[in-house]
């Protein structure tokens, strides 16, 4: 699987991070997340992936 | 069909809400229940009329649609006259309630003068900071093996550190302390307000005489953020900034004393599942803390106005109509939340609207987790058997504000002072702020604090 957080609907309440920080890098200045791994999730990381995306309030990820 | 017909229709969920009644507080699962289930946008008479969304989905794409809903309070009726966030909007207001009740472009750039000073990074380098103010608390009391938590520690640490971040002087903490808690419990007919009413004067005059000095002599920290800002080509007057210093203040004080006084009232009923927390602390603190979050929401939803006709998860509004987002009551919607009314620590997919949604997210989120989950977990080490005294516990009368604690006593086995005193360690942390320049920006400053051993 690949994953991507959508910029113009993330608001920075960080949950991907705290799950997968592997994954979910946050900017250091408005805390707003990006994925850092740009292909595919590694397998032992895709649980925790799919828990980031179900746990987004904005629903940003995909 | 006659425009009361139209309304009889657009209106057919009707439900009398009233969020401000100690009855609502009482059958709190029960209206939620009832409103999730039935009419998970509803109108409601009272107040002069309004929508309130307690179902998920339905406030879930009613904050996102930031095109069709306006925070802003016109309190000088310069523009649209809206109301702001609060249903009533309080009677006799001359300030807006900061950026919470302003629409961008102006909301936004407020925003990006202060992200730097909350962000994640930002707020971490203040944790050695905070668990030296949470140690100290702790210790005033740690010989006599009686705490009151909410007076003796989660009223006072993010006071402390707020002012700290703002740039005023830390020793002033209790001079917003007890302003800012009790004029959100205090009912408006209670004869106590006038007391009230004199420490918000108090503190609006400590405010205002910090952002003079500010001004005259810049030192770090947000307020002399605003100062500076750019707001839409403007620079902010100070009867605007006030606002905005009162909105951090308020959203920084009162609601992670809420946070942390019920879970620690949760937990000292729930022993067992207290000693699981803290033994794995490394794998559930974190989800802990976000059920925590959505079970107790310390903010339990903000009103506003729709700035135009619209239809939004299948229901029709029209201009100038006011809603209330329950962000309470949608953390109850089981078709999210499996078991919505039972703590679960290790729950996970957790969906919570705590600190709202969209555009107005709250700012102090990494600030308000951080704060909780030191205090929490100091509490853990150092008096792990602790009782709450459910007698001696004071709830706030109603949620319709904060859903908060204005006191709560518990006892424990003493146990050995390891540093010096409240007072003493407060003066220490005000030398650290001014030597390394904490309350500076994160791209100023991206070193954590350092504190010197004692």
């Amino acid at each position: 699987m690949k994953v991507h957080v959508d910029p113009e609907r993330c608001q920075g309440h960080t949950l991907c991070s705290m799950i997968a920080p592997e994954v979910f890098q946050l900017d250091e200045v408005d805390g707003h997340s990006t994925a850092v791994i740009d292909g595919d999730i590694p397998a032992e990381l895709e649980a925790k992936v799919i828990d980031a995306i179900r746990s987004c309030p904005e629903q940003a990820i995909s | 069909m006659s425009s009361a017909e139209t309304n009889g229709e657009r209106k057919k969920n009707s439900y009398h809400f009233d969020r401000h009644t100690p009855e609502y507080r009482h059958q709190f699962e029960t209206v939620t229940a009832e409103l999730v289930g039935k009419c998970p946008i509803a109108w409601s008479d009272t107040y002069e009329g309004h929508w309130v969304a307690a179902g998920h989905k339905e406030v879930f794409e009613l904050a996102r649609s930031a095109e069709y809903l306006s925070n802003d309070h016109d309190v000088n009726n310069q523009r649209k006259g809206y109301k702001g966030i609060s249903i009533p909007a309080p009677k006799g207001t001359t300030i807006q309630g900061g950026f919470l009740e302003m629409d961008p472009p102006e909301q936004r750039h407020y925003r990006q003068a202060l992200n730097p000073y909350l962000s994640p990074a930002a707020i971490n380098r203040w944790t050695p900071v905070v668990d030296e103010l949470v140690r100290a608390c702790l210790d005033e009391k740690i010989a006599t093996g009686r705490i009151d938590f909410v007076d003796d520690l989660a009223n006072v640490v993010p006071a402390v550190l707020t002012l700290a971040m703002l740039g005023v002087p830390l020793k002033n903490w209790s001079i917003y302390c007890d302003a800012v808690h009790a004029s959100v419990y205090t009912p408006p007919d209670s004869p106590d307000m006038v007391r009230v009413n004199e420490g918000r004067r108090a503190m609006y005059m400590d405010m205002f005489g910090q952002l003079a000095q500010i001004r005259a002599n810049p030192r770090p920290g947000m307020i002399d953020a605003l100062i500076r800002a750019d707001i839409n080509g403007k620079a902010p007057e100070d009867m605007e900034l006030l606002g905005v210093i009162a909105l951090l203040i308020g959203g920084g004080f009162d609601t992670t004393t809420a946070l942390t006084a019920h879970a620690l009232e949760w937990l000292s009923e729930h022993p067992q599942e207290r000693a699981r927390l803290s033994s794995d602390r490394d794998t559930l603190l974190d989800s802990a803390t976000e059920e925590f979050l959505r079970f107790y929401t310390p903010a339990p939803g903000d009103g506003r106005t729709i700035s135009a006709d619209c239809v939004i998860a299948g229901q029709e509004f029209k201009e100038g109509e006011r809603v209330w987002l329950s962000w309470a009551m949608s953390n109850r919607d089981p078709a999210v939340f499996a078991n919505p009314n039972e703590v679960d620590l290790a729950r996970t997919g957790n969906r919570h609207h705590s600190f709202g949604l969209g555009l107005h997210r709250c700012i102090g989120s990494n600030l308000a987790r951080m704060v909780f989950k030191r205090m929490l977990t100091a509490v853990l080490d150092r008096m792990p058997d602790y009782q709450c005294d459910p007698a001696g516990a004071v709830h706030y009368q109603t949620i319709g504000v904060i859903q908060g604690m204005q006191h709560l006593p518990a006892t424990f086995t003493p146990g050995p002072r390891t540093g010096d005193g409240l007072d003493d360690t407060i003066a220490r942390m005000q030398a650290i702020c001014d030597e390394q320049r904490l309350a500076e920006p994160v791209t100023v400053r991206k070193a954590s604090a350092r504190i010197a051993e004692a």
